[in-house]
C-alpha cells in the first residue's frame, strides 16, 4: 500500500463529517519454535497486517480496523470508524495538541531474526533443551525462542507521518524436576530489542541447565511459613510489581475514570523518600518505544520524585482531560486496537546501596529472587496486588540462608512503597519476547526494573 | 472454493504429505465505558493457519490475509520450514474423522443485525443504574465485546467443516468512595446469546459490592472453612486442572495426573465432565479446532479419573479416539489439548444453607491472582479482594487483602465439605459455590 494512496483516503475523512482522522499500518512478523523434551515440538510463524482508522466528531470518536488491503475494503473501514463514532456522545473533549513529528526511525540491528534460517534457530532451541537434561530429577522441559520484526507507520490529518521499526527476541525455557514427590517448575526468558545478534552472543545451553538445577533445588525446599517479612526484593519482581500495581495506577485514562487509586494525589507522598519512579521510552534492556501510537515522541516521564508524585503517564485523550501534553503513552497492541495509555519502560531510579548492605540488618527475612516468577495481579482501585515468585532464599541474621519454593507476595501498593526503606546501586531493566502487559484485552510489550530494593514489610503464602 | 480447502490443494500441490487450513473470519465490536462510552470500535479480521507434513516432519505458518495471494505465500513457507523440521516420530497423521455433534446454541443471528445504537442504550443504562444505585457509587471501567465468527477447517484427506459462532462479554467495574475510604465492585458475564447479558443485574450487584467493601476488618492469619463462591471455584477449576488434563502434559510427564487413571484422586462427592455439547455454552461447538466431533467426557466418576482430554495427535500417540478437545486460542496458534466445558456437577445444598452452617470461616466473593497457583504440584494460592467473614452461620464482617492457600489434590481427596447448588460459569469453567474444610488464611 503506497502512502499517498493511504493518505487519499484520510483526506476523505473530513468530507465524512470527521474533525480528525489518522491511520495506522502495521507489518508483524513472527515466529515461535517450541522444543519440549528434546523434540521440536512445533515451529509456528506468523505475519500480521492490517489497517486501522480512527476518527473523530464533534460528539466522539471511533475506530475501525481490517486485515485487507484493497482500496474499496479501507474505504469502507473509514466510513465504520465514522458510524462508531456517530453512535454515541462522548463526554471527553478534543484530542489536547502534540507536536506534528515528520519521521522514520529503526532499531539498529545486525541481522534480521526473520531472515535467518530455520534450521540456524531450531538448533539453538534444540541445543539448549538438551543441555536442560542435568539428571534423574527433571521430568519435563520446554524450551521457546521467539522472534519478531515489527513495522508500524502513523499518519493523521493533522499532517503527522511517523514510522518505527523495531525487532525484539529472546528464549524462554522451564524446567520440571521432580524429588520425593514433590514436583515443581521453575520458568524463565531472557529477551532483548534487537537482532539474531543477542541470541548468537549468550550461552543458552548453560542458561537451561542452571534452570533445571534451580528446578531440582526447588523440588527439594519447603515453602515458607507464611506471613509478613522484611524482604530484599530482585530487580525484576520489583519492576514487574511497580509497573502491574503502581505503573498501572499512574495511567491518565485509568486516573480521570476514577478507577486508579492515585486519583487526586499529584503533589501527596505516596512513598518513601528513597523512591523515584520513571518511565521512558528508550532505555538499555528496555522496549524500544521512541513514538507512541499517537506519533508523539516518548521521552523520559518522572511519575514519582522522591516519594512525591509528580503526574500521570498521558495519552491525547488523558492529557486533555488534565489539560496538559501527551507523555507520548497512547499505544495500541496492534492495528485492530485503539490506542490507550500505557507504559513504555518504568523503572525505580537507583540510589547508592550495595546488595550486601540490604541484607546486612535483616534478623528474618526473604530474598525474593529473579528466575521463576510466574506473574502477577492487581486491583488498581485498591492498590491490593499478589504476584507469585520463583525459588527464593530465606534471609536469617543478616545472611542467605536456604532456598524456599512456592513464594507468593501479596501487599497495598501504597503501603509497600512506603515501606522502601533501601534502594540499591545495581539498575537492571529487561523486556520479555514471551510476556506482554495486558490491559482492556489489549496486550503490550513494555521494559521493567529498578536496582534490588527493601522494604520493611511484606506479605508473603506459600503457595 | 473457499479459503481453507485453496490453501490445502495448494500446499499438496507444493509437495506436502498431508496439509490441513484453519480459517477464521470474524467481525467483532468492542466498547469501553465508564460513566459515559469511551470508545467505540469494530474489527474485520480474516486468518489463516495452515499446517503441513512432510513425512513426519511438520511446520506450521499463520497469517493474516490481504488478498489471496497469500495463501501461496503460506503454502510456500510452510513447507520451507518443514522441510528443516526435524523428524518427529511420534507422527502419525492429521485428523480423518470429521463430523458435527449436535450441539446447540452456540450462534445468536440476532447479532447479525444488532444496532450499534442498542448496544450503546444498553451499556448507558447500566452505568445509569450503578450511579443511582447510591451516592457513594461511580463507574470507573468496563468493556463489552460481541464477536461473530466463522472459522472452516479442510485437510487433505477430503474433509472439511464449518461453523459459525457468537460469544458476548460484558466485565464492568465501579468505585465507592466515602470519607477517604474507597473500594470496588466487579462483575462479569460470558454468553452466547445477547438476550443472556444480565446489564442491569451485573450493574446493581457491582453497586453494591462496591458500597458493602467500603469499610473492611483486618483479620488474623489462622487455618479456617473457606467458602469459594460459583465463579471464584470455577477459575480456580480452570487453573489446576485445564493443563493437568491435557494429554499431552500427561504424555510429557508435566502433568501430576500422569499414571493416575482408574485411581481415586477425590473425593466421592466429586463428579467433573468435559462437555463440548452444552447447550449455549461458552465453548460449545459442533466439532473440535481440527473438525473432530465434539463430546461430553467423563473426567472425574465418584473421585476416581477417568480420561484425559486428546487431541488428535495425543489420541493416535496414546491409540485411543481423541475426545474432540484440539483448541487454537487464537487461529493462529496451533492446535492443543484443552477443555470444551469444564464443569463440576452441583450437589444439593444452596449457598445460603452453606453459609448457614458454617461456625466460624471466610466466604469469598472475588479473588485476584488464582491462575498464579501452580497446577503442577497442587500449590493453590489466591489474594481475596472481597470476602466475609462467616460467624455462626451469617456473613459479618466485610474482608479483603487476605491471601487463601492449600494443596489442590489434598482439597479434592479430603477437603471439599459441601457442593452447592448454583451452577455459573467464568468463561468455560462451570461450578457451583463449594465449602471448603479448611484452608490457611494470611491476614494481617
Amino acid at each position: 500500500m503506497k502512502e499517498q494512496e493511504l493518505r487519499k483516503i484520510l483526506d476523505k475523512a473530513a468530507g465524512l463529517g470527521a474533525s480528525y482522522a489518522d491511520v495506522r499500518y502495521q507489518c508483524h512478523d513472527s515466529e515461535t519454535i517450541t522444543v519440549e523434551n528434546r523434540t521440536l515440538k512445533s515451529y509456528s510463524s506468523r505475519r500480521l497486517s492490517g489497517f486501522g482508522f480512527r476518527v473523530t466528531t464533534e460528539r466522539a470518536t471511533g475506530y475501525a480496523s481490517t486485515s485487507n488491503s484493497d482500496l474499496e475494503s479501507l474505504e469502507n473501514t473509514l466510513r465504520n470508524a465514522m458510524k462508531a463514532a456517530k453512535s454515541f456522545r462522548s463526554q471527553r473533549k478534543p484530542f489536547t495538541k502534540t507536536e506534528v513529528n515528520k519521521t522514520e526511525i529503526k532499531l539498529s540491528t545486525k541481522t534480521d531474526p526473520v531472515a535467518v534460517s530455520p534450521e540456524e534457530k531450531v538448533s539453538v532451541a534444540l541445543d539448549a533443551n538438551k543441555a536442560a537434561w542435568v539428571g534423574d530429577e527433571i521430568k519435563s522441559t520446554i524450551t521457546r525462542l521467539a522472534l519478531s520484526s515489527d513495522s508500524r507507520l502513523f499518519m493523521s490529518t493533522e499532517g503527522a507521518k511517523v514510522r518505527v521499526k523495531t525487532a525484539l527476541v529472546g528464549l524462554a525455557h522451564e524446567s520440571v524436576a521432580k524429588a520425593n514427590g514433590a514436583m515443581e517448575k521453575v520458568g524463565y526468558s531472557e529477551s532483548m530489542c534487537a537482532g539474531f545478534e543477542f541470541i548468537k552472543s549468550k550461552d543458552w545451553n548453560s542458561f537451561a541447565a542452571d534452570l533445571s538445577r534451580l528446578a531440582v533445588e526447588a523440588a527439594h525446599s519447603r515453602t515458607p511459613a507464611p506471613g509478613t517479612y522484611p524482604a530484599v526484593i530482585h530487580p525484576e519482581v520489583f519492576g514487574v510489581v511497580l509497573h502491574e500495581a503502581f505503573g498501572h495506577a499512574s495511567e491518565g485514562d485509568l486516573v480521570f475514570t476514577g478507577e486508579s487509586v492515585l486519583h487526586n494525589r499529584v503533589g501527596d507522598r505516596l512513598a518513601s523518600e528513597a523512591v523515584t519512579i520513571i518511565d521512558e521510552g528508550s532505555v538499555k534492556g528496555g522496549y524500544f518505544c521512541p513514538f507512541d501510537d499517537e506519533g508523539t515522541k516518548k521521552g523520559r516521564t518522572v511519575i514519582v520524585k522522591d516519594g512525591l508524585l509528580k503526574g500521570y503517564l498521558h495519552d491525547r485523550n488523558s492529557a486533555s482531560e488534565f489539560s496538559v501534553e501527551s507523555t507520548g503513552n497512547g499505544r495500541a497492541q496492534d492495528f485492530e486496537n485503539v490506542p490507550i495509555v500505557r507504559q513504555t519502560n518504568i523503572y525505580l531510579q537507583p540510589r547508592h546501596h550495595k546488595f550486601e548492605e540490604l541484607i546486612e540488618d535483616i534478623d528474618s527475612g526473604i530474598y525474593v529472587m529473579g528466575r521463576g516468577w510466574t506473574g502477577g495481579q492487581v486491583e488498581p482501585g485498591m492498590g491490593t496486588f499478589t504476584f507469585g515468585v520463583g525459588p527464593s532464599k530465606v534471609i536469617r541474621k543478616g545472611e542467605l540462608a536456604e532456598t524456599v519454593r512456592g513464594v507468593v507476595i501479596s501487599g497495598s501498593i501504597l503501603d509497600t512503597l512506603k515501606t522502601v526503606d533501601a534502594v540499591g546501586n545495581d539498575l537492571k531493566i529487561v523486556t520479555s519476547a514471551f510476556g506482554a502487559c495486558g490491559k482492556g484485552g489489549q496486550r503490550a510489550s513494555v521494559g521493567l526494573g529498578g536496582p534490588h530494593v527493601r522494604v520493611r514489610e511484606m506479605t508473603v503464602g506459600g503457595r | 472454493m473457499h479459503l481453507a480447502e485453496l490453501a490445502v490443494k495448494e500446499a499438496s500441490r507444493k509437495g506436502a504429505t498431508e496439509a490441513e487450513a484453519y480459517v477464521e473470519k470474524a467481525k467483532r465490536i468492542q466498547v469501553e465505558f465508564s460513566g459515559d462510552i469511551e470508545s467505540f470500535k469494530t474489527v474485520e479480521s480474516l486468518g489463516m493457519n495452515l499446517r503441513v507434513t512432510l513425512g513426519r516432519k511438520s511446520a506450521m505458518y499463520a497469517t493474516s490475509i490481504s488478498d489471496e495471494n497469500e495463501v501461496e505465500t503460506a503454502a510456500a513457507k510452510a513447507i520451507n520450514i518443514a522441510k528443516v523440521a526435524p523428524e518427529d516420530p511420534d507422527w502419525k497423521h492429521m485428523n480423518k474423522r470429521f463430523g458435527k455433534a449436535s450441539a446447540e446454541g452456540y450462534y445468536d443471528k440476532t447479532l447479525e443485525t444488532l444496532d450499534y445504537a442498542e448496544i450503546v442504550d444498553a451499556l448507558t443504562s447500566a452505568a445509569n443504574r450503578m450511579e443511582s444505585y447510591d451516592a457513594r457509587v461511580k463507574p470507573t471501567r468496563g468493556f463489552f465485546v460481541t464477536s461473530i465468527s466463522k472459522a472452516s477447517v479442510a485437510n487433505n484427506y477430503n474433509e472439511s467443516a464449518q461453523r459459525r459462532e457468537t460469544h458476548i462479554v460484558i466485565w464492568m467495574r465501579t468505585k465507592a468512595e466515602e470519607a477517604g475510604m474507597k473500594s470496588t465492585g466487579t462483575e462479569h458475564q460470558e454468553a452466547r446469546f445477547w438476550k443472556e447479558i444480565a446489564f442491569e443485574d451485573l450493574a446493581v450487584k457491582a453497586a453494591e459490592k462496591a458500597t458493602k467493601f467500603l469499610r473492611t476488618k483486618p483479620i488474623p492469619s489462622e487455618k479456617m472453612p473457606v467458602i469459594l463462591r460459583n465463579q471464584v471455584f470455577a477459575n480456580v477449576l480452570g487453573v489446576m486442572l485445564s493443563g493437568p488434563l491435557n494429554a499431552d502434559w500427561v504424555q510429557k510427564g508435566r502433568s501430576p495426573l500422569s499414571d493416575k487413571l482408574g485411581i481415586q484422586i477425590a473425593s466421592e462427592k466429586i463428579d467433573l465432565i468435559d462437555d463440548g455439547i452444552r447447550r449455549k455454552g461458552w465453548h460449545t461447538k459442533p466439532f473440535d479446532d481440527e473438525g473432530f466431533p465434539t463430546q461430553r467426557t467423563q473426567v472425574i466418576v465418584k473421585g476416581i479419573l477417568r480420561n484425559y482430554l486428546y487431541d488428535s495427535y495425543t489420541a493416535l500417540k496414546d491409540n485411543v479416539e481423541s475426545t474432540g478437545n484440539a483448541q487454537r486460542p487464537y487461529y493462529w496458534l496451533a492446535p492443543q489439548p484443552a477443555p470444551n466445558n469444564l464443569i463440576l456437577k452441583p450437589g444439593r445444598t444452596s449457598p445460603q444453607d452453606l453459609i448457614g452452617e458454617t461456625k466460624r470461616g471466610i466466604y469469598v466473593e472475588d479473588t485476584i491472582g488464582e491462575w498464579l497457583s501452580n497446577p503442577v504440584s497442587g500449590n493453590l494460592n489466591a489474594t481475596v479482594t472481597h470476602g466475609y467473614l462467616v460467624e455462626n452461620g451469617g456473613l459479618t464482617d466485610p474482608i479483603k487483602g487476605v491471601v487463601i492457600s492449600g494443596n489442590f489434590y489434598e482439597i479434592l481427596r479430603d477437603g471439599v465439605a459441601v457442593i452447592g447448588d448454583d451452577l455459573r460459569n467464568s468463561s468455560q469453567n462451570y461450578a457451583p459455590t463449594v465449602g471448603l474444610s479448611q484452608l490457611t488464611v494470611v491476614g494481617k
